[in-house]
């Protein structure tokens, strides 16, 4: 955990279902995805952080026309989530029906999860709490 | 202070859609002529060439490309320089240009654009323009151009209450302003029932709410207030140039309702010009999808925020409302050639401001705005222009 966060290591952690954050070593903001330097303070000193996992549903779009890689998946919900943390991230959205996304409301709860793609890779994602 | 020096003095677009048979430098070449020789500029008073294209090297397998396109359109040995902000490249190359004579280096300077999309499959041409997003976190995971501005109309419609039929309007719009623009890819007219058709491709956004894949060029010839009577007559003076930039990942933005480039780049442009969205006659904005023409006439102040669908279902920005934007047709009914749509942009408000812009001519034509932003909005452009004689 004291190693210096790298985006290797971020992408990795989600493939292993094991979310981790950034976290600026000055002041302490709570950063994801990753950045080189932190947006409160201007740091450059980051360490890794544990997130609880919890976050409501900012916004999202049901994807239907995708590149080669992701078509078989479609159609599928990638969201913007507002982590308990205050960052916010691209994810899926699992749990709710990709053909009736007009019943999806904005700024229910969500918590953290993971789906194994058809492409091959984990992506992070969220469910309704 | 306005600007004062930087004159456009000739314009051309080729024609946009799928150009099969013509090769990019055969594109870039058409567009150098149209804005030169043809226009009674000799290439040989072209002392720079800024151009503007995104991404030849998945599309058509070329980098470098400055000066190969400059040396097959007759300019060797002319400085040229690419410029590349994925769709706001043309304007990025457009602002390089003013500034370059501005600052007294060069009195007349050629901006010229291309883009060959039509020679990859659909699926790779889709794979080139995300390069455009981040691809470490967000297109890894399947997040495609047409799902943010999905996201974003998702914002906009939970916020405003904008609906699918308003973005729809905004479809209807560009193909009725681009059936009298012989130079656009679509030329047909469509009803608000066929814009609404429910063919996803993210949702809310439907097929009719996206710009197409295009080819295309466009060309400026921008000069000194010393040279510019030598071409013409009635020069069109660039008077304010804003550019911003926003975080590329849309989950890094607090706001997803507006585009915080093209707010900055706007009162930067406005403040400049000392002119203000009032004193706008015209507005060219970056119509990628319908809801990003909505949000654009927003963010750069043409209308409060929330209220861009509003103007759209009054007529506001019809070719003949109050404050007409996209008076050719957009990205969305001209075609969107990534790299040369910045370009085409400032043609368009060059021959509307001069009074040559034939069946879609606004009715009032001395101030244009011009806004152009790149990807998710990572990068954004706002150009005004004024008439010489005004
Ligand atoms: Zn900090």
């Amino acid at each position: 955990m004291s190693e210096k966060p790298t985006i290797e290591v971020y992408k990795k952690n989600i493939e292993d279902e094991n979310f981790q954050a950034y976290k600026c070593v000055s002041c302490g903001r709570i950063i994801a995805p990753p950045s080189g330097t932190c947006y409160g303070c201007g740091g450059t000193k980051m360490e890794w952080a544990k997130v609880s996992g919890k976050g409501n549903l900012v916004a999202f779009t049901v994807i239907h026309i995708a590149p080669d890689e992701f078509q078989e998946e479609t159609p599928y919900y990638v969201a913007i989530v507002e982590l308990e943390e205050g960052t916010r991230v691209s994810a899926r959205l699992l749990g709710v029906d990709p053909e009736k996304p007009e019943k999806v409301k904005l700024d229910i709860p969500l918590k953290l999860d993971y789906e194994k793609g058809k492409s091959g890779h984990t992506y992070l994602a969220f469910r309704p709490a | 202070m306005p600007l004062k020096n930087t004159n456009v003095v000739s314009a051309y677009q080729t024609k946009f859609g799928r150009l099969d048979g013509i090769t990019l430098r055969e594109i870039f070449a058409e567009a150098v002529d149209g804005a030169t020789n043809n226009a009674g500029i000799p290439k040989k008073d072209i002392q720079a060439v800024f151009v503007g294209t995104f991404i030849p090297e998945m599309l058509v397998h070329q980098g470098h490309t400055a000066p190969l396109l400059v040396d097959y359109a007759g300019l060797r040995g002319v400085p040229a320089t690419r410029h590349e902000a994925a769709c706001a490249s043309g304007a990025t190359a457009l602002r390089s240009a003013v500034m370059a004579i501005e600052s007294g280096i060069y009195d007349t300077v050629l901006v010229a654009s291309a883009e060959k999309m039509t020679s990859v499959t659909t699926n790779k041409a889709t794979e080139a323009l995300a390069a455009a997003a981040d691809d470490e976190f967000e297109s890894s995971m399947g997040l495609t151009f047409p799902g943010v501005f999905g996201i974003a109309a998702v914002a906009h419609m939970a916020k405003y209450g904008t609906t699918e039929e308003d973005m729809a309007r905004a479809a209807v719009k560009a193909h009725k302003n681009a059936s009298t623009n012989p130079l656009a890819q679509f030329q047909k007219e469509i009803t608000l029932e066929k814009a609404m058709t429910p063919r996803y491709i993210a949702w809310p956004l439907k097929l009719f709410d996206c710009s197409p894949i295009s080819d295309g060029g466009a060309a400026l010839v921008l000069t000194s207030n010393e040279k510019a009577k030598q071409y013409t007559d009635l020069p069109v003076k660039i008077i304010g140039t804003g550019q911003a930039s926003a975080s590329m990942n849309l989950c890094d933005r607090n706001d997803l309702t507006a585009f915080e480039a093209s707010i900055a780049a706007s009162r930067e442009a406005y403040k400049m010009a000392k002119l203000g969205p009032k004193d706008m006659d015209v507005a060219v904005v970056h119509d990628c999808f319908t809801i990003a023409e909505i949000i654009a006439s927003e963010d750069i102040g043409l209308f409060k925020p929330g209220e861009g669908a509003k103007a759209l279902r009054d007529g506001v920005t019809a070719l003949d409302g109050d404050m007409p934007v996209n008076p050719m047709g957009g990205l969305k009914a001209v075609g969107h050639p990534v790299g040369a749509t910045g370009v085409k942009q400032a043609v368009v408000i060059y021959r509307e401001l001069i009074g040559d812009a034939g069946a879609n001519q606004v009715a009032n034509h001395d101030t244009g705005i011009m806004h152009n932003f790149g990807g998710t909005g990572a990068t954004a452009v706002v150009t005004i222009f004024r008439r010489s004689d005004v």
